[in-house]
């Protein structure tokens, strides 16, 4: 079913323009900088800083940081918000249904895809963009300035090995995926419900603003840790890069990724299972 | 027309709906300031401005602004704007009201009119209920705003308004933010005109906004040279009104920039609907 799934997939153009644009994307951001401003530390998440343009390493980490605010939340939305809701759209749905196959197992598969394709958005931007940086500046250590810890007196600086930078890149990856597991979860549960793509998409893609709106309120620091999508919880990859790794944030971003994820792929799942599929 | 239009769109759930909720958030707000405890200190905005929330009422009205004009209030100006004429075609009723003897024109002017006044009360009524709920709370007493940008450590620039003062700076604040969501009311009221789902009106209207602030060079390095040609990037320079001597640069830019903006999107909502084959 899944192998099913991925041959279609694979064959939509729909899937390549969107990683095509993710990878066009990063490499504009990673050019640019590049070209512009070579010496000038880039200010990465709340806390950490990288001197730009003196390893390989730190385009791929500028470009995760500009990236996750909009352009991750957006891919993933695409992919996980499109599948059920284009098949809908279509009519071709209720003949995929008519198949002796259980519904889950059809929504399964269709999930599974959308969540290769999903860190796939993020790989490629990230492959793309280090490639770039390895190929302007070379496979060298990494030095992250601490600003958290820098004072007048003392400047905070850690120097990761590049294995350890490509490890420490690895862990952010598999972060930055996670936190996006909340939206993931919200397009998909709009692809079943309705019948147009564009709404489950635009949806997902409103569950982060709007989550991100409702952190920046002042008032109501309280709620910040428990919303889906929070400027300290998807920046908190930031942490992989001090010394010693500040892995606390992460933690916790990840629990609440994983309510939110399993309360709306249940809500999926029960809907789906359920619903009278008309077209 | 106009009348008529605006007694149709007050008896729509959906506009009582979008106010609703805006003073709804109001209220919130004013009571999660007021767990906060008495003594703390919220940071507002770029400069910032370090407002203690519990020693005056007008402080809930700038949090408020601060905190809805970047979504909030677009969404609620994209819903009212989008909803106008795309609502009228998904519910089969545009043919029907074009059938009548009233042209185009007039018709589009009379929906643009209520749009833009209902657009403009949601904005008012951020202000409005966030200053009496926020005088019931916390008292009709001066506000002391504290200038962050200039202040160090060792000094502390402060800035003392009384009632009538916050007010009249509140009420320019406010009438700005008005101004800077004309970009986006006009950008959802042109694709109200061109498709037939209120949904992808307002989606594009937000998504404006969403793509003016994307497109900074805080997230994107390289963008830079957009920064002043995106429709809403500046909306925020009211918090200068609260400065002592208030910084108006850039005010005077963004303004002509949204005249801009609201006259080619609305040109071309014109131009669309007086010549579109309306079939819903």
């Amino acid at each position: 079913m899944i192998a099913i799934e991925l041959t279609r997939q694979v064959r939509r153009a729909r899937g390549w323009v969107t990683l095509a644009v993710m990878a066009g994307l990063a490499l504009v951001v990673a050019s640019v900088i590049a070209l512009t401003r070579p010496t000038v530390p880039e200010r990465l998440g709340d806390w950490g800083s990288v001197v730009t343009n003196t390893t390989g390493f730190t385009a791929p980490l500028i470009v995760v940081n500009a990236l996750l605010l909009f352009f991750f939340p957006l891919a993933v939305a695409i992919f996980a918000g499109e599948p059920v809701a284009a098949e809908a759209e279509w009519g071709s749905l209720r003949y995929l249904l008519a198949r002796p196959v259980a519904r889950w197992r059809v929504l399964a598969s269709k999930t599974a895809v959308a969540a290769i394709f999903s860190v796939a958005a993020i790989v490629v931007a990230v492959v793309a963009s280090m490639a770039l940086g390895l190929a302007a500046y070379g496979y060298r250590p990494l030095t992250v300035l601490d600003l958290q810890h820098t004072t007048p007196f003392h400047v905070a600086a850690a120097t990761f090995s590049a294995p350890a930078a490509l490890a420490g890149l690895g862990l952010t990856v598999a972060f930055v995926a996670a936190t996006l597991a909340s939206t993931f979860a919200f397009s998909l549960f709009l692809s079943t419900i309705t019948i147009r793509p564009f709404s489950a998409v635009a949806g997902g893609v409103g569950l982060s603003l709007f989550s991100r709106a409702l952190d920046n309120v002042p008032g109501l620091h309280a709620l910040s840790g428990w919303l889906p999508v929070t400027d300290a919880g998807t920046t908190a990859w930031t942490g992989f890069f001090t010394v010693p790794a500040q892995v606390g944030a992460v933690g916790h971003a990840l629990v609440v990724q994983g309510v939110y994820a399993a309360v709306l792929l249940g809500a999926a799942f029960l809907w789906f299972t359920r619903a009278d599929v008309l077209a | 027309m106009i009348g008529v239009e605006w007694t149709k769109q007050w008896k729509r759930p959906r506009t009582l709906v979008t106010l609703g909720v805006l003073v709804g958030f109001t209220v919130v707000l004013t009571i999660a300031l007021a767990a906060t405890g008495p003594s703390h200190t919220e940071r507002v905005g770029d400069i910032p401005l370090l407002i203690v929330p519990a020693r005056s009422g007008f402080s809930v009205p700038v949090i408020a602004l601060a905190s809805t004009m970047k979504f909030f209030l677009p969404l609620a100006v994209a819903v009212l704007a989008g909803e106008c004429v795309a609502g009228e075609a998904s519910s089969g009723a545009l043919r029907y009201a074009l059938a009548r003897s009233v042209s185009r024109s007039r018709y589009l002017l009379a929906k643009l009119v209520v749009a833009l006044a209902l657009a403009g009360t949601a904005v008012v009524i951020v202000s409005l209920s966030s200053v009496a709920v926020g005088a019931l709370a916390f008292g009709w007493h001066p506000l002391t705003a504290i200038d962050g940008s200039a202040s160090s450590v060792v000094h502390v620039v402060a800035t003392r308004f009384g009632p009538g003062a916050a007010l009249a700076r509140l009420g320019v604040g406010t009438a700005y933010v008005a101004a800077g969501m004309t970009s986006v009311f006009a950008f959802a009221f042109l694709l109200s005109t061109l498709t037939t789902r209120p949904f992808v009106a307002v989606a594009g209207g937000v998504g404006l906004t969403i793509v003016s602030r994307v497109l900074n060079a805080d997230y994107l390095p390289g963008v830079a040279v957009l920064n002043p040609y995106m429709p809403n990037n500046d909306v925020d320079l009211w918090q200068h009104f609260f400065q002592n001597p208030v910084q108006t640069d850039g005010m005077v830019h963004f303004l002509v920039l949204q005249i801009v903006y609201v006259a080619v999107f609305l040109s071309a909502a014109w131009w669309s609907f007086l010549r579109r084959d309306i079939l819903t």
